[in-house]
């Protein structure tokens, strides 16, 4: 191939050869600027997160938590700081490292070592704060593991606050426990900000529905580390805040009384009944302040300090035979939802009156039976009491004149005889009935209120109402039978309501926020919480006048069914009243669950106490003299009951 | 004014005489390309600028002289501006005479550095001690291996046959060998792309390069089974596939490098801006083989870009004076030098970047290090001599 003008035929050759290379080497050149576009450009942002990860570390330092404290100052829950053994993951990074420090650190403590795997293994825990594995390390520990550190690579020795309890198992439910947040606690709304992985945070009861204010806010660090995990960098991010004290609305004194006498009527009613279990709570009614609440059978808090399982639990005076609810931690007042029984009758009363089918001083029967369609309900008595205004029928208790209200409106507005506007059942909500509460305790049961669309739903299920909604379940629920289910709190809260002027209140344990003075220690109230109303009753003075008249003749009246249980009880000096309930767990059943609400003194409200022991016959027989003993211990009745609260109530 | 063509004799319109005959009769020093030179020394103090700044943390953390490394660079640079002089000065075609002793004396220093004189730095002998420098003798291979390969093929006058293909990988594999014996992978690659070039410019066929392919088949397939070619080099050649970011691993130091770059983004982080992958020490062998990604970090796209372009002038002006010289000699060498660099450029940043396998490749003026950045002087060297002497 010859060009003219070129003396060699190699030169275009060449040429064309190079300029091949050219091509090459532009391609070259191509994609690597292409693929630096790609990183610096396109996807750098993401590589600026992952450079970050790398080498910025959020650290928090635990402050001190807010203590728990009763309405007088009493301390119940306080900390301790507590030798302890932390592992630092990052510097166990090796399995047979890990392995062999694990090792050593179980003989020198004699823990199982698979009591700290499971620790380290706990996801909740942080991956980048030490893991505490062990508390209260002995001191012998501590020296050895600080002389040798090479022996014993990412164990440290740290200070940690630890939860004690100075009045033991006192209001133990409802105190609740702390321990490292779990992963599903992080996924909650209430810790999705500001939480994260390794915190120590309230596990349940007012330790985890106040947690926000008393945890404080925790030292944050934000720390730049090289390749050799070295800090290079620090800066505080937050600076630390002690957690402010909360302030109960409980009384540390009548909580005590009121445990033992609890535990006092349980024990007693064993001797003829079952009684498993009970409740009782003491509620400030005008302002739904809880000043006392006792569950039986309970637990002691302090094995839960450190954020232990509840396996391991010390359950104290269960039953072994006692249903699946015999946890020591199920809390009866909130989550216990039984039938009320003649407790119940005060709304039925409410209901009545607010509905219109009766005046406050209008009359009905008291049968011995009654008739209805085609069924036959009848009175706990088979003689005729003759007629009766509302407050002789809560002093004998009559449960027709109280059967003729609820057939009375259900033939209005009931489902299947009435018009199906259910008024009876919105006057039972609206007096707090069928949904929680709303106090600052978690996991509270709602209770229920029988109607249509509960049937309905029931039905679709399959598990009952295949009739659809009768009439005889208005007639049932009129005095606290068949499907109305109540709590005791929503007992003491619907009673509350009509002593005072009608607001049925959002009850409270949590009152407000303290700090001790710096000088004097003494505790000085920050902020208080207000008290809040969640409905009005329907009622007139006159109307809810009839019903605390009915209910202080059930314990001065002559035929008063709580009468028998407040006899050589000062009445003249603290009027009591109340009402009993004798609950049935069935029609063909002889176990009953014994109620007794009331309320004193009668002629200026400051303490309802409602009571409730499953399986202990009469509400006058069980439940009421707990009520009683509850009473002299408040007022200082009987000097015994509070000099006896030292000892053991299983004697 | 402009010289035409490799073995040029165009003639000047108005003066009647050869533009060549005139040009000749001037000193070389008045051919000079000074913006070769120039960009060799923007390249060099780049290069120095990213050295310091991976190594002076470093080096203040261990309580030594942060500009040890630039200090140690600088040296080096000078060595190789003494070093690129002479081999300038003196004409270019001598080095066809000269061609077989250096080869002869890279295969003998190959061998040597396989001795015990040979000092080993994790697990590879590659370095011979001269006193406070370490010399690396594959280094010189690449200029042994060059300047032989343009010599032999340069003779063949762009009519290369089966015999010259078969000399010219006999040529390579005995240095091949011996380096990949050290080991050092990367280096006995670089000299068969160099190779490639040099038989791509000096007229072999397609059938040639089909032919080589297929031996480098059965040579790597060989190798492997073998197992001349270890499990680590594989795992090392393959990483960059699916880079496993744990520390002990060969992927982590690809995943910390892809990092640093993109995280420097468009403008970059700032030289010796504090936190950063490049002065927290997350890359290793940052000041060597890694070097890219402290440009990528600190200097962002703008930098990274600068740098492609300060590569692409410097091989553009290696190609123009392989189109400009004289004879098929010089044109080789510029050729083989371009390739020489786009090639361990190419692996270097790719590697950085995550796009090609982890070898032991240094980048070209960037990376620490006095036998690379010599080896590079002397290339320079070898260019402007071509270019200086394309009248002659």
């Amino acid at each position: 191939m010859v060009t003219p003008g070129h003396s060699e035929p190699t030169f275009d050759r060449t040429k064309l050869r190079l300029g091949f290379f050219g091509i090459i080497i532009l391609a070259a050149f191509i994609a690597l600027f292409s693929r630096l576009w790609f990183l610096q450009v396109l996807a750098s942002d993401q590589f600026e997160k992952l450079a970050s990860e790398n080498r910025i570390r959020d650290v928090s330092t635990d402050v001190e938590r807010g203590r728990i404290l009763d309405r007088n100052g009493v301390v119940l829950v306080d900390n301790r700081a507590s030798q302890t053994f932390t592992l630092d993951r990052s510097l166990l990074d090796h399995p047979i490292r890990e392995k062999r420090v694990l090792k050593k650190l179980s003989v020198l403590l004699d823990i199982p070592v698979r009591v700290f795997l499971d620790r380290l293994d706990n996801v909740a825990a942080s991956l980048y704060k030490p893991v505490a594995v062990a508390f209260d390390v002995p001191k012998q520990a501590v020296k050895l593991v600080s002389e040798y550190p090479e022996d014993y690579p990412g164990v440290n020795v740290e200070n940690r606050f630890i939860r004690t309890y100075p009045q033991g198992n006192l209001a133990a439910q409802i105190l609740g426990y702390t321990g490292e947040i779990t992963s599903d606690q992080l996924k909650t709304e209430r810790f999705k900000r500001g939480y994260e992985a390794g915190d120590v945070v309230g596990r349940d009861g007012l330790e985890l529905m106040y947690d926000g204010l008393i945890r404080g806010k925790p030292k944050l660090e934000r720390v730049v580390v090289n390749s050799t995990a070295s800090v290079v960098g620090k800066k505080v991010i937050q600076q630390p805040e002690p957690g402010k004290d909360l302030i109960l609305s409980l009384d540390a004194r009548i909580q005590k009384l009121t445990e033992k006498a609890l535990a006092t009527g349980i024990y007693a009613a064993r001797q003829s009944y079952n009684a498993p279990d009970g409740a009782a709570v003491v509620l400030d009614p005008n302002t739904g302040g809880v000043i006392a609440t006792a569950s039986f059978p309970t637990f002691d808090p302090e094995i839960l300090a450190d954020g232990y399982s509840f396996k391991d639990q010390k359950l104290l005076g269960g039953v072994p035979e006692d249903d699946n609810q015999d946890d020591g931690n199920f809390n009866r007042v909130i989550q216990s939802t039984v039938n009320p029984g003649s407790t119940f009758k005060v709304a039925t009363a409410g209901a009545a009156m607010a509905t219109g089918v009766m005046g406050p001083y209008d009359y009905r029967d008291c049968p011995g039976a009654l008739q209805l369609s085609d069924i036959v309900f009848n009175n706990w008595t088979s003689a005729d009491m003759g007629t009766m205004g509302i407050p002789k029928s809560l002093e004998v208790s009559c449960d027709t004149f109280y059967y003729e209200l609820g057939w009375e409106m259900e033939n209005n507005w009931g489902a299947a005889n009435g018009d199906g506007s259910e008024k009876f059942q919105d006057y039972l909500r609206t007096a707090g009935f069928g949904h929680p509460t709303g106090i600052d305790l978690p996991n509270e049961y709602a209770g229920n209120v029988p109607d249509e669309d509960w049937c309905i739903a029931l039905a679709r299920a399959d598990s009952g109402c295949f009739d659809g909604w009768l009439p005889g379940m208005s007639v049932n629920m009129s005095i606290g039978q068949g499907d109305l289910l109540a709590t005791p709190l929503q007992m003491a809260v619907s009673y509350a309501a009509v002593l005072n002027g009608g607001n049925v209140l959002k009850p409270h344990i949590g009152g407000g926020l303290g700090v001790p003075d710096a000088d004097t220690g003494e505790e000085e109230t920050v902020k208080e919480f207000e008290t809040q109303t969640a409905a009005k009753l329907p009622l007139d003075d006159t109307e809810m006048g009839v019903i605390r008249q009915g209910l202080e003749d059930v314990i001065t009246g002559p035929e008063g069914t709580g009468a028998s249980a407040f006899i050589g009880f000062p009445l003249d000096q603290y009027p009591v009243a109340g009402k009993t309930g004798t609950a049935q767990y069935s029609a063909t059943s002889d176990l009953n669950r014994a109620w007794f609400v009331s309320y004193a003194p009668a002629n200026d409200p400051q303490y309802v106490v409602a009571v409730y022991i499953d399986q202990a016959g009469h509400g006058g027989e069980s439940a009421a003299p707990v009520a009683r003993q509850i009473y002299e211990g408040i007022f200082g009745i009987d000097k015994a009951v509070e000099a006896g609260s030292g000892s053991d109530v299983s004697d | 004014m402009r010289a035409d063509g490799i073995f040029g004799q165009a003639v000047d319109r108005i003066g009647g005489e050869p533009i060549s005959a005139r040009m000749a009769r001037r000193a070389p020093i008045r051919h000079l390309d000074p913006t070769l030179l120039f960009a060799t020394l923007v390249l060099t103090a780049f290069g120095a600028a990213m050295i310091y700044s991976t190594t002076a943390s470093k080096q203040v953390e261990a309580g030594l002289d942060p500009g040890l490394f630039l200090k140690r660079q600088i040296a080096f640079l000078i060595g190789g501006g003494i070093i690129l002089f002479i081999v300038s000065f003196l004409d270019y075609r001598h080095f066809r005479a000269f061609a077989p002793v250096i080869y002869g004396s890279a295969i003998l220093a190959l061998i040597l550095v396989l001795t015990p004189a040979g000092a080993v730095v994790s697990g590879a002998r590659r370095w011979i001690n001269l006193g406070a420098f370490q010399f690396q003798p594959s280094e010189l291979a690449k200029i042994a291996v060059l300047m032989a390969l343009a010599a032999y093929l340069a003779e063949r006058k762009g009519e290369v046959r089966a015999r010259d293909i078969a000399i010219s990988l006999g040529m390579v594999a005995v240095p091949s060998l011996l380096i990949f014996l050290e080991p050092d992978l990367g280096t006995a690659m670089v000299l068969t792309a160099v190779m490639s070039v040099l038989l791509l410019v000096g007229g072999a066929k397609i059938r040639h390069f089909v032919a080589i392919a297929f031996v480098a088949i059965i040579a790597i397939v060989g190798a492997i089974q073998l197992d001349l070619i270890h499990d680590y080099q594989i795992q090392r050649l393959t990483a960059f596939m699916d880079p496993n970011p744990d520390v002990q691993s060969e992927g982590y130091n690809l995943v910390q490098a892809k990092i640093a770059i993109a995280s420097g983004g468009a403008r970059g982080k700032g030289f010796q801006a504090p936190n950063t992958q490049t002065t927290l020490d997350f890359v290793p062998e940052q000041h060597t083989d890694f070097i890219f990604t402290a440009v990528g970090e600190q200097l962002g796209l703008m930098g990274s870009a600068t740098l492609l372009g300060l590569f692409a002038f410097l091989i553009w002006r290696a190609l123009r004076i392989a189109t400009m010289s004289r004879d098929m000699f010089g044109t080789l060498l510029a050729a083989g030098i371009a390739g020489l660099w786009i090639f361990q450029i190419f692996i270097n940043m790719g590697m950085t970047m995550g796009i090609m396998p982890i070898t032991g490749i240094p980048l070209p003026f960037i990376s620490y290090g006095g036998s690379s950045l010599i080896t590079n002087y002397i290339c320079v060297g070898i260019l402007l001599n071509v270019h200086m002497r394309r009248f002659l």
